[in-house]
């Protein structure tokens, strides 16, 4: 188990420079730093403050390499930017001027405030729902159910944002319409609204899912054996379908844990969560390329990470599965 | 976790503004509060640096300018005195150079902050201004103003490229542009006569900051207590001061109790004001105890707050469009009769198509230009784009802008017929050359959003009216910018210029021969040597009659010589609560907020009225459940 987890740290190194580079070819070569200049400082930019602008930050030096007489051959844009990724230096805002780290710090509770509820809340309520479906199977009941996920899973996500904040925010009055406050009991009376939204959004389709795996393990040989031992629906369901059915949501749901850090974009936006999708989506509508860089290359490492969690959570759940 | 669901939903109130600083004021007043929204977080509040709508918004009731704008005054607008004693004193000087002479109003303090002894502020003197004239020839600082001012200020240009080869500015060199000749009193030297100074010192960029300030809030940490940047915790003069700025969510300013560098002014509105402004002429600012600005990102929420009561104002979007403005432009009835006013705000900007000058078909033919002028319908643009609310521009200068005429009419302007026959007289019958072939000519736009490229599918129509063939090129917004910049266009749409000052000079100068690209802005290379003697005759003259008349020869020109087809001046409509009256619509104030009044008890009362929660939507949704479980019991029980 150490040797493959050694291994496969050391297979990340050449995946993130992968990404780094093709960041840096995005983002620096594809669309040059002037441009990025002139998008920031607006129409009414001279030469004379784009120049001062990219000096500043250090993004007028030569692309790849340094050929400056008198120079050092490795002063340049794309060692720089090597350098200051695979050191974790997230560097600052083009924008705001603000450190990344901070920005980046300030977001992710937010986010997680937002997220973690709600998956939980959906893996809870798509497993409850899901062993309910199993359990009346094929009962009037389970056909309307599955219609109404299929019509759920339809729905856009915005369509659900828009049509809830506008029904019970503002119709309603329940909940506030907007906004977030990182204090007490406040923090929920802001939280409900998206928490709810997000998880009826993505709970038709982990509905269907989980259904489909439960039914699987229904049919196996040992849930035969123990109905014939007299084990009753509800304890086989619980006890069996469950427990083995699980083991199936792992990879599901394990890889999807890291990008909780990560937040909403959308819901982020439209609620006012100051989380990193609200980070994000700001930074590309702002163009600023720094924190959208340092966004992709902490979510590269994130979706890695959250590979390998699920393989060692594969391995932990289910004893016949070695890694080597 | 039904209880807890009633809790939240009952035990809430779904006001998302947190509790104000206060409850009530030290004169046992209620405690007031403005709310308003901000469409992101300010860039930076560094006076010398903000730049931008949403910035300047922040800073300008945080941080004093020299000189402000009189805020009923905006035909033309008015330049009066704030930390200035009186306008300054203009002194020429022999060899051409020009002086002002200024003089800081006395006992103006800073706000009380922690980067001064005690907490106090201390006293605004000469000394501040000079540095804050340092600072705006500091490279690092990346002021914005320096392009423009280095031209003019004695000695800038120089200590900018001293600063720049170092790669460190040296604050302790003298300024041969302003000179400290007492505790509040300076002189600023100009190379040559450049009256537009004045507009500048009705910048923040010129606003006196303190070098305490600047030294203190350095963004590290010191004593284990980590500082925030300069930029980001601006210490001004102004009527409120920074209480908090929870990074993209809001910023929340507070009154600045020792404040009392300027009163309600006490003349300058229209009759029909009388009644609501007589009552608070010669009044202390500010009216409020607080402002609150929330970051939306997204305009529908901006609508939900404002319908419940939760935003003093709001801009009318096109996602809210239909439900607010009638057909007829007017407010709907519904609205109306919460008592919601609306009001048409004009920008001082003109927006339009660049024509190249210099480009071999388009700079030689003059009819052509006409032409294609005749051919284009802005007003039909407007209507379809922008739902009618910017202003069809029949000149370069806006509304409010010396010069500006309100009955002159662009001789080019929307005549289908007109087109053809000058078309013809270019040269182009029916759009065709001497040879029977379609001209053609490429139209450069910024493209993307759909949006986008509908309006440029639209100005392509138009031209084919003529019978000629328009090639649409969409570029990137720094393309586009190159394109200006190199001239590799003939026609670019998208092109505008908003006012830096209110001044015929920051718009003709748009087509000074000598300001042209890269270095200048003349983006249509128009070089007239009769519009080029008017402009530097009229640049360096102190507003008068015969300045006027200067300037509307200047816009006789640019109308017959045509090297832009104009398109409009940006409107918008903004809204504001029965509780709010707006009390001054001058854009240059950028909200003016030492000037806002609100009704707090009305206020109170229109929002319980308008925010009730009805229990029968949560009694049918505990009875679909309890429905679910009676059924699920019911399955367990037969099977």
């Amino acid at each position: 188990m150490f040797a493959y987890l050694i291994r496969r740290l050391f297979f990340f190194v050449p995946i993130l420079f992968g990404v780094m580079l093709l960041t840096f070819v995005l983002f620096f070569v594809v669309q040059s730093p002037e441009a990025t200049a002139k998008r920031v400082l607006g129409q009414k930019a001279t030469p004379k403050s784009v120049e001062n602008w990219l000096h500043n930050r250090g993004y007028d030096k030569p692309l790849l390499i340094n050929h400056t007489p008198g120079g050092s051959w490795h002063d340049s844009l794309f060692i720089h930017q090597m350098r200051k990724l695979a050191t974790f230096d997230l560097g600052t805002s083009d924008v705001s001027g603000r450190p990344l780290r901070e920005v980046f710090a300030q977001g992710v509770l937010p986010s997680l405030l937002l997220t973690v509820p709600a998956f939980f809340a959906s893996i809870a309520l798509a497993v409850g729902f899901a062993l309910y479906l199993v359990f009346i199977r094929n009962a009037a009941v389970d056909l309307v159910a599955s219609l109404f996920c299929v019509a759920l899973m339809s729905v856009p996500v915005m369509v659900y944002v828009i049509f809830g904040q506008f029904l019970v925010a503002q119709v309603l009055n329940y909940f506030p319409a907007f906004g977030f406050e990182l204090s007490g009991w406040s923090t929920p009376k802001f939280l409900l609204l998206p928490v709810a939204l997000m998880v009826v959004s993505g709970l038709g389709a982990d509905v269907r899912l989980f259904r489909a795996l439960f039914l699987e393990e229904m049919g196996q040989d040992y849930i035969r054996t123990a109905r014939a031992k007299g084990v009753s629906t509800v304890q086989v369901l619980l006890r069996h379908v469950l427990k083995n059915g699980l083991i199936n949501l792992i990879t599901v749901v394990v890889a999807s844990l890291p990008f909780l850090i990560m937040g909403s974009l959308l819901l982020e936006n439209f609620f006012g969560i100051p989380g990193l999708g609200n980070v994000l989506f700001r930074a590309i509508q702002a163009w600023g390329f720094a924190v959208v860089q340092a966004s992709v290359f902490l979510g590269s490492l994130l979706y890695l990470g959250g590979l390998l969690l699920t393989d060692l959570c594969y391995a932990w759940a289910d004893p016949r599965i070695r890694l080597q | 976790m039904v209880a807890l669901g009633a809790f939240f939903i009952f035990g809430c109130s779904n006001n998302p503004h947190p509790e104000p600083l206060a409850k009530v004021r030290e004169d046992g007043e209620p405690w007031k509060v403005r709310y308003s929204a901000l469409p992101e977080d300010p860039r930076s509040l560094d006076p010398q640096v903000s730049y931008d709508a949403v910035s300047r918004r922040v800073l300008e009731p945080v941080q004093e300018c020299l000189l402000e704008y009189q805020p009923f005054k905006t035909d033309p607008y008015e330049l009066t005195p704030c930390l200035l004693l009186a306008l300054p004193e203009r002194i020429e000087r022999t060899g051409g150079g020009i002086t002002y002479r200024c003089a800081l109003k006395p006992g103006i303090f800073f706000h009380n902050d922690p980067c001064f002894p005690e907490g106090r502020g201390r006293e605004v003197v000469a000394e501040d201004v000079l540095f804050a004239f340092r600072r705006i020839a500091d490279p690092k600082v990346e002021c914005p103003a320096l392009s423009t001012l280095q031209d003019y200020i004695e000695g800038f240009a120089e200590m900018f490229e001293a600063a720049r080869k170092a790669d460190s500015f040296d604050y302790s060199q003298p300024v041969s542009g302003l000179q400290v000749t007492g505790k509040y009193t300076f002189e600023i030297h100009l190379k040559a006569p450049y009256p537009q100074l004045l507009y500048w010192l009705a910048m923040h960029f010129t606003s006196p900051v303190a070098r305490e300030a600047v030294e203190y809030y350095d963004g590290k940490t010191h004593d284990g207590a980590a500082r925030d940047m300069f930029r980001f915790h601006p210490v001004g003069t102004g009527p409120f001061q920074v209480a908090e700025w929870k990074r993209n969510t809001r910023i929340r300013l507070k009154r600045n109790p020792v404040y009392r560098t300027t009163a309600f002014p006490t003349e300058g509105w229209d009759a029909d004001r009388e009644a609501l402004l007589r009552p608070l002429a010669g009044k202390a600012l500010p009216f409020v105890d607080e402002v609150n600005m929330t970051v939306f990102r997204e305009t529908i929420p901006v609508f939900l707050l404002f319908r419940q009561g939760y935003l003093d104002e709001m801009a009318v979007g096109k996602d809210a469009f239909s439900s607010l403005i009638t057909p007829s432009r007017d407010l709907s009835e519904k609205y109306k009769e919460r008592g919601v006013a609306l009001h048409r705000d004009v920008e001082p900007s003109t927006f339009f198509m660049a024509l190249n000058m210099e480009d071999p078909l388009l700079g030689t033919n003059r009819k052509l230009r006409q032409a294609l002028s005749c051919a284009f319908d802005a007003k039909s643009n407007l209507d379809i784009f922008f739902n009618s609310v910017p202003i069809v521009s029949e000149q370069l200068l806006p509304p409010g802008i010396a010069g500006y005429r309100k009955e002159f009419r662009n001789p080019y302007g929307y005549n289908l017929q007109k087109a053809k026959v000058l078309l013809a007289e270019a040269g182009y019958p029916n759009g065709k050359d001497a040879n029977g072939k379609v001209l053609e000519i490429t139209l450069d736009t910024t493209g993307g959003s759909a949006n986008e490229r509908l309006m440029a599918e639209f100005y392509q129509q138009q031209f084919e009216q003529l019978g000629i063939k328009v090639k649409v090129v969409e570029n990137p917004f720094a393309r586009l910018m190159d394109k200006l910049d190199n001239g590799g266009f003939q026609i670019a749409a998208g092109s505008g210029w908003g006012a830096d000052y209110p001044d015929p000079e920051n718009f003709y100068f748009l087509y000074y021969s000598k300001n042209l690209p890269p270095a200048g802005k003349n983006h249509s290379r128009y070089k007239n040597s009769e519009f080029d003697r008017l402009f530097e005759a009229m640049a360096t003259m102190e507003n008068s009659a015969v300045r006027d008349g200067i300037v509307l020869k200047m816009n006789d020109i640019l109308a017959e010589d045509v090297p832009h087809i104009l398109n409009m001046h940006r409107s918008s409509f903004r809204l504001s609560q029965p509780w709010a009256p707006r009390i001054q619509s001058n854009p240059l104030l950028e909200g003016g907020l030492k000037y806002v009044v609100i009704e707090h008890g009305l206020r109170e009362q229109l929002r319980t009225q308008w925010n009730k929660k009805p229990v029968w939507p949560v009694a049918a949704l505990l009875a679909m459940v309890a429905g679910s479980a009676l059924l699920a019991l019911n399955a367990r029980r037969k099977s």
